[in-house]
């Protein structure tokens, strides 16, 4: 087993919001790059539309909001630890061996969000060409529309998500 | 970030920066890389904190993928979004209450994130999967293993799927009521009988495809996502528009014969007359007056008629639209979460059983709309010489692309020549000897 299972964590209740922008360069850092004001702010014209500069590059900004249901969240990978899952099932299971460590890790929620900012170099990004909007916009209810499955009646109802 | 210059930052961020009285803080050092970065997830609120990410077998390309399990809500697959190495992106991440100072000195002990970069753009998203296709494997292996197709119980059939390829299988299968989901999910595929207490169960391909197909029915209900609407049904459906756009001016070209353009259709339709004649006149104001009178308006009305009814009698039906829809869908399925051999099975059971759903007016429509394409390019290398050639994109692109490589060849060569030579060629030579003269027979 390579990859450990991994535990979601972040209360979507009290959330430390953030915003998301999806800038359209690379920046070659992975980590914090405080403070961000001096280079980057991020101001809303006339027409509704936002507008950034970046290096002296003027952007273009749409805001894209999460399919609902969903929410966002920013997670960092924290360190794998092997764990003997606790015996809860142990009268209907019938596994003689014991129960083999399994290596979890948690993947920490720190912010969360619910919309993100496409930015686009002096143009506003295209729904139909950018991956990210079409992943947004379009896959999130298209698969519900294809994994919707009747409702059990055990358990609770799953149901069809799918009516969009 | 050092790089940038302090003045210009700090002038146009005056109001934005803490303290402006402290002009010698111009550069900021930057924090060292984290050496994992933050992923950018989007999670479905269903899913309970009990919700783990496991690694199970994919249906479709039989290896581990990560899913998330929820004991509760469903399984959820994740979508990973990257951006494409010619577009490059980065997230950017910032606090969003707009104003640092707040921020810090409301949670000053923990300047945890402010603002972050990740040189990737990568986008997970969890969007639900149907456990069905999660047990298929499982089904398929034990079915296509012992001949005699034996009925099975939940357990054993899912038991069957090794440990390398589906890690957190038996795992998961302990966790609230995940195995209750995909053995219900499996009674919907599969044959069962019950044995004692316990359900016992034997994959139906025909009860596979009736599911699948009735997920793609429910799909074509309503239109794809866009993008995929717009590639695999209206442009498959599409028939030759070119064709049509030139009968049009051919048409509206021999207006003075009425005779050739005699409206034959018996059913125009009267109310988009108008919106027709104005189209025509628009398309045609080269050989029209700019300023049509009524009866000049109606004729080009009438005469355009025939190429609209050309256009009417290709369009796709909703019926043969749903069709496409389906079919799409229905492939989109397979390819997406069913193996390949099981694939194939199903495509051959689909095209035996007539009874479910039947392509047939689909097919037709197809191969007329393949046949119409052919004669528009046969019309169009024969019937096209009394005009000036209309190059397509592609033809002009080759063009294009020619007259490129001829003229750096052009470069090319005289970039080798010296400027001896260049400027020997501009000598007058009338009156010399060749050079060939002196290799010739003396006489």
């Amino acid at each position: 087993m390579s990859q450990p299972i991994l535990t979601v964590s972040g209360d979507p209740a009290n959330p430390n919001k953030s915003q998301l922008h999806l800038l359209p360069c690379r920046i070659h850092h992975d980590g914090h790059v405080d403070p961000v004001d001096p280079y980057w702010s991020p101001s809303e014209s006339k027409g509704g539309m936002k507008i950034a500069y970046l290096r002296g590059r003027k952007l273009h900004g749409k805001e894209m909001k999460l399919p609902k249901g969903y929410y966002g969240s920013v997670v960092e990978k924290g360190p794998t630890k092997a764990e003997i899952p606790k015996e809860e099932m142990d009268e209907e299971a019938d596994v003689q061996e014991l129960p083999e460590a399994v290596e979890t890790a948690l993947m920490k929620g720190k912010a969360q969000f619910d919309n993100v900012v496409v930015w686009g170099h002096e143009s506003l990004a295209e729904s139909s060409a950018d991956p990210f909007v079409r992943g947004i916009e379009e896959w999130v209810s298209f698969a519900e529309q294809i994994h919707s499955y009747p409702s059990q009646d055990v358990g609770p109802t799953k149901g069809r998500t799918g009516a969009c | 970030m050092a790089k940038t210059r302090s003045k210009g930052g700090a002038t146009s961020t005056a109001p934005a920066s803490s303290n402006p009285t402290n002009p010698s803080k111009s550069r900021y050092t930057l924090q060292p890389e984290s050496s994992d970065p933050p992923r950018v997830f989007i999670l479905p609120k269903k899913a309970t904190p009990k919700a783990r990410i496991v690694s199970l077998l994919n249906p479709r390309y039989a290896k581990p993928t990560r899913y998330l399990v929820c004991p509760e809500s469903g399984i959820y697959e994740f979508t990973r979004i990257a951006a494409p190495k010619s577009t490059p992106h980065s997230w950017l991440i910032e606090s969003s209450s707009g104003n640092l100072e707040g921020q810090k000195s409301v949670n000053g002990a923990e300047p945890d994130f402010v603002a972050y970069t990740t040189k990737g753009a990568e986008l997970y998203i969890a969007t639900p999967v149907d456990p069905l296709f999660l047990v298929l494997p499982a089904l398929a292996q034990t079915t296509s293993k012992s001949e005699k197709r034996l009925f099975l119980s939940g357990y054993d059939h899912l038991e069957s799927v090794s440990k390398e390829l589906s890690p957190h299988l038996s795992e998961i299968l302990h966790w609230g009521n995940v195995r209750t989901l995909f053995e219900a999910r499996m009674a919907a595929i599969c044959d069962t009988i019950e044995a004692g207490d316990e359900s016992m169960f034997r994959l139906n391909e025909e009860n596979l495809l009736k599911e699948v197909l009735s997920k793609a029915k429910r799909m074509s209900e309503t239109p794809l996502p866009p993008s995929m609407e717009e590639k695999f049904v209206t442009k498959a459906l599409e028939a030759p528009v070119l064709s049509v756009k030139r009968a049009g001016t051919a048409a509206t070209a021999v207006v003075t014969e009425p005779a050739a353009a005699e409206p034959v259709s018996s059913t125009p339709m009267p109310e988009s007359g108008e919106s027709q004649a104005s189209a025509a006149s628009t398309e045609t104001t080269n050989s029209l007056t700019p300023e049509p009178s009524t009866a000049a308006t109606s004729v080009a009305g009438e005469t355009i008629a025939p190429s609209e009814e050309l256009a009417a009698a290709i369009q796709a039906s909703p019926e043969v639209t749903k069709l496409q829809r389906l079919r799409t869908a229905f492939s989109f399925i397979c390819s997406s979460y069913i193996a390949p051999p099981q694939t194939a099975q199903l495509k051959k059971l689909l095209s035996e059983k007539k009874d479910l759903v039947d392509f047939a007016p689909l097919d037709d429509y197809l191969a007329e709309v393949s046949k119409l394409r052919q004669e528009a390019v046969a019309a169009r290398s024969t019937g096209d010489y009394s005009r000036k050639r209309v190059l397509d994109e592609e033809e002009m692109m080759a063009r294009a692309e020619k007259k490129r490589k001829v003229e750096e060849e052009d470069k090319r060569k005289k970039a080798g020549q010296s400027r001896g030579v260049k400027n020997l060629k501009k000598v007058n030579t009338t009156g010399m000897k060749k050079m060939s003269d002196f290799f010739k027979k003396k006489l």
